[in-house]
């Protein structure tokens, strides 16, 4: 049994319908609003440019107190992206805070697509070759994207 | 219909002219009410609130900027048309004070409805802070004005006294620091989690439970005239939150340990989600239910296998100390045993509906205690049936002198700081169980057998059980290796012989319920 959705969850999805956010949708399961299918455009002059990416977000129980949980499952060459598709960015993890949302956890998403951070790795692999050849890195990058990532 | 919807209108619109002017003076008056707020403190205090009341300043002076330009702004594109008389009105005791009042009083026709008239004639300076006003009303159009006017202003309200946490209005502001403002809750609660403001992440060097934190005082009177519903509603919806879960699902529950009815109970409560039960459990009734954690995951009735054992014990919060890093430690005591009959989550924790478990009436008791006792004699292996044949009286002194005993071998589990807190064996047959299975350092698992219990007889024949098994395995020491002891603690602890680590150790519990609270 869980208790009724609280007002915020409620508010958020109502604006993240009515005020979307370019190259950015958060959609809520019908029969678990808690739960969303999230889809992220690669930022433009990135190596991820021209992909979509989907994610999973789940919203826990005491949210916002905690951070949604979230996840890609396109897969992606980043290093700070693992296999499984966790993410390693702050504020999803110790520098959240209840004054953050849905829309800008996804905007630091798409940042971090734009931005890949190699020095904080959570893809050892992926950091390696991002900081000893980066050139051919960011081509893996746009292959897997062309390759995953694409509409088809 | 329509008719009580033009009256309510009507009276609302009274309110908000009034207001319209106080938003014009409020420049004026909010040091005055600063500098009272600074002085009407101790010490302490004063150091504090100056930047929290600058902050405030600022909430409130954002808050009027809103509401100037929308009724400036609309003055200038509508109310070409439309005009208003106002009328100040000299009161009494000017008139009577002798100074001169002719330049005060002014009337004056000005463009817009009630509304902006009259916050026009007090932008002009020409409208005295004190004075009443009164309105030659024109017409219809007039009203409409005022109305849309009105709306115009509580939007533009709303999404700046919104919440950013729980994105409601905000209800009972407290400001930082670091000048953000939001809901006492949401502050609090977020402060359990984190000591950073949640909006801009400087350290707050606020205490985690804001008690004694002063509300936006300036924000919380501009709600209360601009928006009295508005606020009413709020205030319903969070006590309502509050409450508890879903339904019937009103008890907190607190999956932890092993209480009993009159004993106490010592806790140190810092997981967050606690943190916030305890919060509201000491707003309503003080009370909570504590059930023992299901670690070998035993069916539980009707709820099947879940994460807890279905019988708990209510527990009482007689003291509460909330100590500087936002944990608190609590003295309780075990009001009630009950069953929890269905259960749910409620903001990270569990709660539940409960049924009270009382034991049965004295006659009945009586009734079982004859029935029980006048059977046939029962052989001397049949330990069960020698127990049945035990008057209560019997038994409870069958337990009584076995802690005589106990204590005069000096067992640890006795030791005179154990009965300071527990006290001395209760002479109550129905209670001197619950004080027994409190001192006595044997597993959670079988102390929690008394918990179902609905006879006195039932509790004593338990601890009887235990006291025989415990009695055996003493003759039996010197033969068996350690291992074959059972399934009670080392009788060596028990018996107070050699050193062993206290167990019974009731002082603090420490909890960790971090995995163990999870469904």
């Amino acid at each position: 049994m869980s208790a009724p959705l609280p007002k915020r969850i409620i508010k958020e999805t109502e604006r993240l319908q009515s005020e979307p956010v370019p190259g950015i949708s958060a959609i809520p399961h019908e029969e678990n609003v808690r739960y969303f299918d999230v889809k992220v455009e690669g930022p433009g002059g990135s190596c991820y440019e021209g992909g979509v990416f989907d994610l999973e977000l789940f919203l826990p129980d005491d949210y916002p107190m905690c951070p949604p949980r979230i996840r890609f499952l396109t897969r992606i060459y980043h290093p700070n992206i693992d296999r499984l598709g966790r993410i390693c960015l702050d504020v999803l993890k110790n520098n959240w805070s209840p004054a953050l949302q849905i829309r800008t956890i996804l905007l630091s998403i798409q940042a971090l697509l734009g931005a890949p951070n190699p020095e904080d790795p959570l893809n050892e692999a992926v950091a390696k070759q991002w900081k000893e050849n980066q050139a051919e890195a960011i081509k893996t990058a746009r292959e897997w994207t062309q390759q995953y990532a694409m509409k088809k | 219909m329509s008719v009580l919807y033009a009256l309510a209108a009507e009276r609302q619109l009274e309110a908000a002219a009034a207001e319209a002017k106080a938003a014009q003076t409020a420049h004026q008056v909010l040091p005055t009410e600063d500098e009272a707020l600074m002085s009407s403190r101790g010490e302490h205090a004063v150091e504090n609130s100056t930047p929290v009341a600058l902050a405030a300043h600022e909430d409130a002076r954002s808050l009027i900027r809103l509401i100037q330009s929308e009724i400036v702004a609309k003055q200038m594109s509508v109310a070409v048309d439309t005009t208003t008389l106002v009328q100040e009105q000299v009161r009494w005791d000017e008139c009577v004070s002798g100074e001169p009042v002719a330049d005060k009083a002014c009337s004056q026709t000005l463009p817009g409805g009630r509304l902006v008239a009259t916050y026009a004639l007090a932008a002009k300076g020409d409208l005295y802070r004190e004075s009443e006003v009164r309105y030659e009303v024109s017409g219809d159009a007039q009203k409409a004005l005022d109305v849309s006017i009105l709306h115009e202003v509580l939007e533009a309200t709303q999404s700046q006294v919104e919440c950013q946490v729980c994105y409601g209005l905000m209800l009972d502001p407290v400001t930082t620091f670091c000048g953000h403002t939001l809901c006492r809750k949401c502050l609090t609660r977020t402060l359990d989690h984190s000591l950073h403001c949640p909006v801009c992440r400087r350290g707050l060097g606020l205490p985690p439970s804001l008690i004694g934190q002063p509300s936006n005082k300036t924000l919380v009177d501009l709600l209360n005239a601009l928006c009295p519903d508005a606020v009413a509603l709020r205030f319903a919806a969070a006590r309502e939150e509050e409450a508890g879960g879903p339904g019937e699902l009103n008890t907190p529950l607190f999956v932890c340990s092993l209480g009993f009815p009159n004993m106490p109970v010592f806790l140190r409560i810092f997981e967050p989600r606690y943190r916030l039960m305890l919060r509201r459990s000491l707003e309503s009734n003080r009370e909570f239910g504590m059930l023992m954690y299901n670690r070998y995951g035993e069916p539980q009735g009707d709820l099947g296998s879940v994460h807890f054992y279905q019988y708990g014990t209510m527990l009482h919060i007689d003291n509460h100390q909330l100590l500087a890093d936002g944990t608190s430690l609590i003295e309780s005591r075990g009001a009630y045993r009950f069953r929890v009959r269905a259960h749910g989550i409620h903001d990270g924790y569990a709660v539940g509906n409960v049924e009270r478990l009382d034991d049965v009436p004295t006659t009945e008791e009586e009734r079982l205690e004859a029935s029980e006792t006048s059977g046939p004699p029962v052989p001397d292996w049949d330990v069960v049936g020698q127990l049945d044949r035990m008057s209560t009286q019997a038994l409870l002194d069958l337990g009584r002198s076995f802690i005589e005993r106990m204590r005069g071998r000096s067992a640890n589990w006795l030791q005179q700081r154990v009965l300071d807190i527990h006290g001395q064996p209760p002479t109550d047959p129905a209670l001197f169980p619950f004080w027994f299975a409190s001192v006595l350092p044997i597993s959670d698992e079988e102390k929690y057998k008394l918990l179902p219990t609905r006879t006195v007889r039932a509790r004593l024949k338990i601890i009887a059980g235990w006291i025989r098994r415990i009695e055996s395995q003493r003759c039996a020491t010197s033969q068996l290796p350690p291992r074959a002891r059972v399934t009670m603690r080392p009788e060596a602890e028990i018996e107070g012989e050699g050193e062993t680590e206290d167990e019974t150790d009731a002082e603090e519990v420490e909890f960790t319920p971090t995995s163990s609270a999870r469904t």
